[in-house]
């Protein structure tokens, strides 16, 4: 295959990527500290979607306008789900560890109610939403860029960045990765972890709130959208590791890249068949993924 | 009492008697008729299936409003719409509770082809007839079955007619495409397009050179479309439902994907109404669909059933008639023109007045065919779908030549991006 | 103690009710139900119930002892409905026969990918079943034909009417899908009821427990939950042909999706997964939520059984972690007296 195409494919697969790792984000970040696998993870992303699309619809607002309402709309929502359906279950563990498959199957019952309840609320029709003013598509090397799309790719690097240096750098950010490191310890150098667990979940549902905004311009939003992201999340964070912010971006990296190359050669669908026999493997051979610690 | 009066009074008393008795008797003769839908209303394809349900609703009305049936006393049309979720167990259930429990004299649906294909089976086995509606599934009309009627085109139809239009273009103008594109979803409905096309192409002398199968739900076509970019066929046949078609028209324009001749699409997507209001126009300029109906009907349509029908459509739906809605439309005024005929509603009288049924005018004809006639195995020969091209926003027929409008031209080969 | 209980038995006027008891008692009931209900749709509606708690048995057998969950099951039920139709249209041969080779291809299939994933944590293991279990899915859905074998891909397989015959595991009305379904169900449940007691069970409860405490004790965990999941695999594809000739049609959405693997976890769960009757509970109370919710509402409140399931899950994990069956149970004790088991 020329040069072009492959390179055009890698463009693709860089952008694409990078989306996943930016709505990856969070379900590692959750992980890392709570031990939870949010199974509900491409549910919050779709109700997210839907906030923009309704501030658009409703309102006239533009989509990365509506990143002010989405942010702390999704923020307030993973608070409360945390607080009030997920610490209970925590609570009821003696050492405030939690019992990892109760957590998943709690989460999976958060996960059927609110699909199907925007189901329910919102219909099975597919929206989409159309900014009044066009982003331009920048062509680099002959390659089309879309200007949607590099702007969530981009964002998903700064929002991983900013993370990061907020986790390292700030006082919430230093009780969260104690806590992730050793729960107990945390406690009894009084950091208040229920108080912890949920401002991370509801941190990681604001990054959800972000992207929701970013490419809500580009994607057809319906209620069935929440479980592909979801499941491409599950694969990415496991390759780059559950609980590593750079892994999400890099998981989401080379998934993005893999499925963009394997596809000119096969079907799409093969391709999507290869990412998963891919997270199988990591799984069983490399469950820490690929930036994760042992 | 005076003799006049006391007269009088028992006029009054026999004429009050007379009009009790009256009503009685037509509250009595008006039985309503049941009829079942079976349609999508959720699930995949739940815009579709919600655009039929008006037309039914807005037809059923219409055929109220005027009287009812007139051969069984003005009895009213009952519809019972059941919701087959786009899933054929779920689509089988509903029918045999229908029939069962609901008592309906016929049904009619279910747009997708996998649940029609079951549930007419149901039906014909409780020997209730089944007016088709939507599935374009070759075999449904090919079981030697005798409840099952189905008024629209068959799916081998809509492969000719892609290619047909494409042979008459390059008739027209002096050339045409060699090498074709396929993409479309994965599903039932996709692929038998797909093997359809293939056979056609083969036929007529048109090399397939992309075959790809979409996975529903995508998030990004980048990766086919760049698939297709590297093939360079001279143009693209699409079967893609709505969401999955948006993504990649818009995909397409924002990468500017040029092809000499076009995107040839065989509707779904962009059928459907939602799909406009959710695009950027230039993104669709040029497209041709194959339409299952006549999109411009309404323009050389003069039946006030037809035009205040596409009203009530927009009342509802805020947009107007789409091929959906208008075979919702056909369905019932089919079903009530048999009824008429039958002079009951009894399921097998209902059947035979169907087998008769010969339409050649009047509102069941809103999809654009001439004729609706069932042959021995319930498929009506007359229907064919048209080829529209989308001119400046507006999609003008243009194959069938006869159903050209004067004013139409097709603009071919189909223009670069850069020169729109 | 003996004092105590039989204190007790007599106290209760000598009502013993164990849980053989109380099987054989349902599974009497359920065969002796059609005599009452002739009604065609109530019927299908019945044998829909006796075939989830079918289901959600076949997937007990395993998770619910082991204490795994596995979100992949359903790919077994599609592997047993397509060998046992693909073998009927391509070779003639009797789906009573063809469902056993499904259920052979399923046992082979569930100890090659119970190997290495058995050992993986939790939600680990949860992860890699979906995964699994939607490989075979989109290749299903996606292959035309494999090896000369018309696999119809997402279109899927169309059982061809040959109306009465046995032979061809098809009956023209539902009355012999019931007693079929029925006794799959009785046989599940009683095998479900050996095991418990029987080696096999108690290691995996030992396994659950704790997996390196067993295996250092001499238990070899993979040889026990191979065997339990090849078992499971095998009753949940015999479970897929059922459905297959149930409903003349199969498709990989339907057949091998994660909608049906959830169904049969949840209602395990929210009846009482480790148990032999919460299964059959739980597809008890949530079947007829659905058929209810899709008729009444007529797609008007559309996935609103969902809700109702994943609401009464949440509950259940929160404040019933033993499911439905437990508070039914402990209310028994109290009345009826007996066995604790």
């Amino acid at each position: 295959m020329d040069a072009f195409i492959l390179s055009y494919a890698v463009v693709n697969g860089l952008l694409q990527g990078a989306i996943y790792g930016g709505v990856a984000l969070g379900l590692s970040l959750i992980f890392g500290v709570l031990r939870v696998v949010n199974f509900a993870h491409g549910s919050f992303l779709m109700l997210s979607l839907y906030i923009s699309f309704w501030c658009w619809s409703l309102f006239g607002m533009d989509p990365y306008l509506s990143a002010l309402i989405n942010i702390p709309a999704m923020f307030a929502l993973g608070y409360m789900v945390q607080s009030v359906i997920i610490a209970p279950l925590i609570k009821r563990e003696s050492a405030m560890v939690v019992e990892p498959l109760s957590a998943l199957l709690l989460t999976a019952g958060v996960f059927l109610v609110m699909d199907n309840a925007a189901l329910m609320a919102f219909g099975p029709d597919v929206r989409a939403l159309q900014a009044g003013y066009y982003v331009p598509t920048i062509v680099v090397g002959g390659i089309p860029i879309s200007g949607q799309r590099l702007i969530a790719a981009l964002a998903a690097f700064a929002v991983a960045g900013g993370i990061s240096y907020w986790l390292r750098h700030s006082d919430m950010g230093r009780a969260i990765r104690a806590t992730a490191q050793n729960r107990d310890a945390a406690a009894m150098s009084g950091i208040n972890v229920s108080s912890v667990y949920a401002m991370t979940f509801g941190l990681g549902c604001s990054v959800l709130g972000l992207f929701g905004a970013l490419i809500a311009p580009f994607l057809p939003i319906s209620p069935a959208i929440g479980l592909a992201f979801g499941i491409k999340s599950f694969i990415v964070v496991v390759l780059g590791g559950l609980g590593s912010i750079s892994g999400a971006i890099v998981g989401g990296i080379v998934i993005g890249v893999f499925e963009a190359v394997a596809s000119q050669f096969v079907t799409a669908t093969s391709a999507s068949i290869g990412s998963l026999v891919l997270f199988i493997l990591i799984l069983i051979f490399r469950p820490q993924g690929i930036m994760g610690r042992a | 009492m005076s003799k006049s009066n006391w007269a009088r009074s028992v006029q009054k008393v026999l004429m009050a008697g007379a009009m009790t008795a009256a009503m009685g008797s037509s509250a009595f003769a008006a039985e309503a008729v049941k009829m079942g839908c079976v349609l999508p209303l959720s699930g995949g394809s739940a815009a579709v299936g919600n655009q039929t349900k008006v037309g039914v609703e807005i037809a059923a009305k219409q055929i109220n409003d005027a009287g009812g049936i007139k051969s069984l006393d003005g009895a009213m049309l009952e519809v019972v719409f059941a919701d087959s979720q786009s899933k054929p167990d779920v689509g089988v259930t509903e029918t045999e509770r229908v029939i069962a429990r609901e008592n309906v004299s016929v049904l009619c649906g279910a747009f997708n082809s996998a649940v029609t294909f079951p549930a007419t089976e149901v039906a014909e086995r409780m020997k209730t007839p089944w007016v088709v509606v939507g599935s374009v599934k070759d075999e449904i009309t090919e079981r030697d079955f005798k409840y099952i009627f189905r008024i629209n085109n068959k799916a081998t139809y809509d492969a000719r007619e892609q290619i047909d239009a494409m042979d008459m273009l390059k008739d027209e103008f002096g050339s045409g495409p060699k090498t074709l594109a396929m993409l479309y979803e994965g599903s039932d409905w996709g692929r038998s397009h797909a093997a359809n096309v293939k056979v056609i192409a083969a036929e007529r002398g048109y090399e397939i050179v992309v075959d790809e199968a979409a996975p529903p739900n995508q998030t990004d076509f980048g990766n086919q479309l760049l698939k297709i970019r590297a093939a360079k066929p001279d143009a693209v046949i699409v079967a893609l439902y709505t969401p999955d078609h948006l993504l990649f028209t818009r995909q397409m324009m924002e990468q500017r994907l040029d092809l000499p001749f076009g995107v040839h699409s065989v509707g779904g997507g962009m059928e459907d109404p939602a799909f406009y209001k959710a695009l950027p126009p230039e993104a669709a300029f040029y497209a041709f669909v194959q339409e299952d109906w006549q999109i411009d009907i309404l323009k050389v349509s003069t039946d006030p059933a037809i035009l205040s029908a596409d009203e009530a459509t927009k009342a509802a739906l805020g947009y107007g008639m789409s091929a959906y809605t208008a075979q919702g439309i056909s369905a019932v005024y089919v079903i009530a023109d048999a009824l008429e005929r039958a002079k009951s509603a009894d399921r097998e009288a209902l059947r035979a007045a169907l087998a008769e049924t010969d339409i050649q005018s009047g509102p069941a004809l809103v999809t654009g065919y001439n004729r609706i006639k069932f042959d021995e195995q319930g498929q009506n020969t007359f229907a064919h779908g048209v080829i529209s091209q989308n001119i400046g926003g507006e999609r003008k027929t243009m194959w069938p030549k006869e159903n050209r409008a004067a004013d139409s031209t097709p603009v071919w080969p189909v223009p670069a991006w850069s020169d729109r | 103690m003996k004092t105590t209980i039989a204190a007790k038995s007599t106290r209760s006027g000598g009502l013993r009710l164990n849980q053989t008891t109380v099987l054989v008692t349902i599974l009497l009931v359920l065969a002796l139900a059609p005599i009452v209900v002739t009604d065609s749709f109530t019927l299908h509606s019945m044998i829909m119930v006796l075939f989830f708690a079918y289901m959600a048995t076949s997937w007990n057998f395993v998770c619910g002892y082991v204490g795994q969950l596995s979100l992949g099951h359903a790919m077994f039920n599609g592997m047993g409905g397509y060998v046992s139709v693909l073998m009927f249209t391509q070779l003639g041969l009797s789906p009573w026969l063809g469902m056993l080779f499904g259920g052979v291809l399923a046992m082979v299939t569930a100890v090659l990918i119970g190997l290495p994933t058995f050992r993986l944590k939790g939600p680990y293991f949860t992860l890699t079943m979906i995964a699994f279990a939607e490989i075979v899915r989109i290749w299903i859905e996606n292959t035309n034909e494999f090896a000369g074998i018309p696999l119809k891909g997402a279109e899927g397989l169309i059982v061809p009417n040959r109306g009465d015959d046995f032979w061809a595991f098809q009956f023209s009305t539902k009355l012999p899908y019931y007693y079929i379904i029925l006794s799959f169900l009785a046989v599940a449940l009683v095998a479900t009821a050996w095991m418990e007691r029987s080696k096999l069970g108690f290691c995996l409860k030992a396994i659950r427990g704790d997996r390196d405490a067993a295996e250092a004790l001499g238990v070899n965990p993979t040889f026990y939950t191979s065997l339990a999941f090849a078992i499971s695999a095998f009753m949940t594809a015999i479970g897929g042909s059922f459905y297959a000739q149930f409903f003349r049609y199969i498709n990989p959405e339907r057949s091998m999706g994660l909608e049906l693997s959830i169904d049969m976890a949840v209602m395990s769960i929210i009846g009482g997964q480790g148990t032999v009757l919460g299964p059959l509970l739980g597809a008890a109370i949530l079947t007829p939520i659905a058929e209810i919710a899709r008729g009444e509402f007529g797609g008007g409140l559309l996935g609103l059984h969902l809700v109702v399931y994943g609401l009464a899950l949440m509950l259940c994990v929160l404040y019933f972690p033993k499911g439905a069956i437990e508070p039914i149970r402990k209310l028994c004790l109290r009345y009826f007296g007996g066995n604790e088991r």
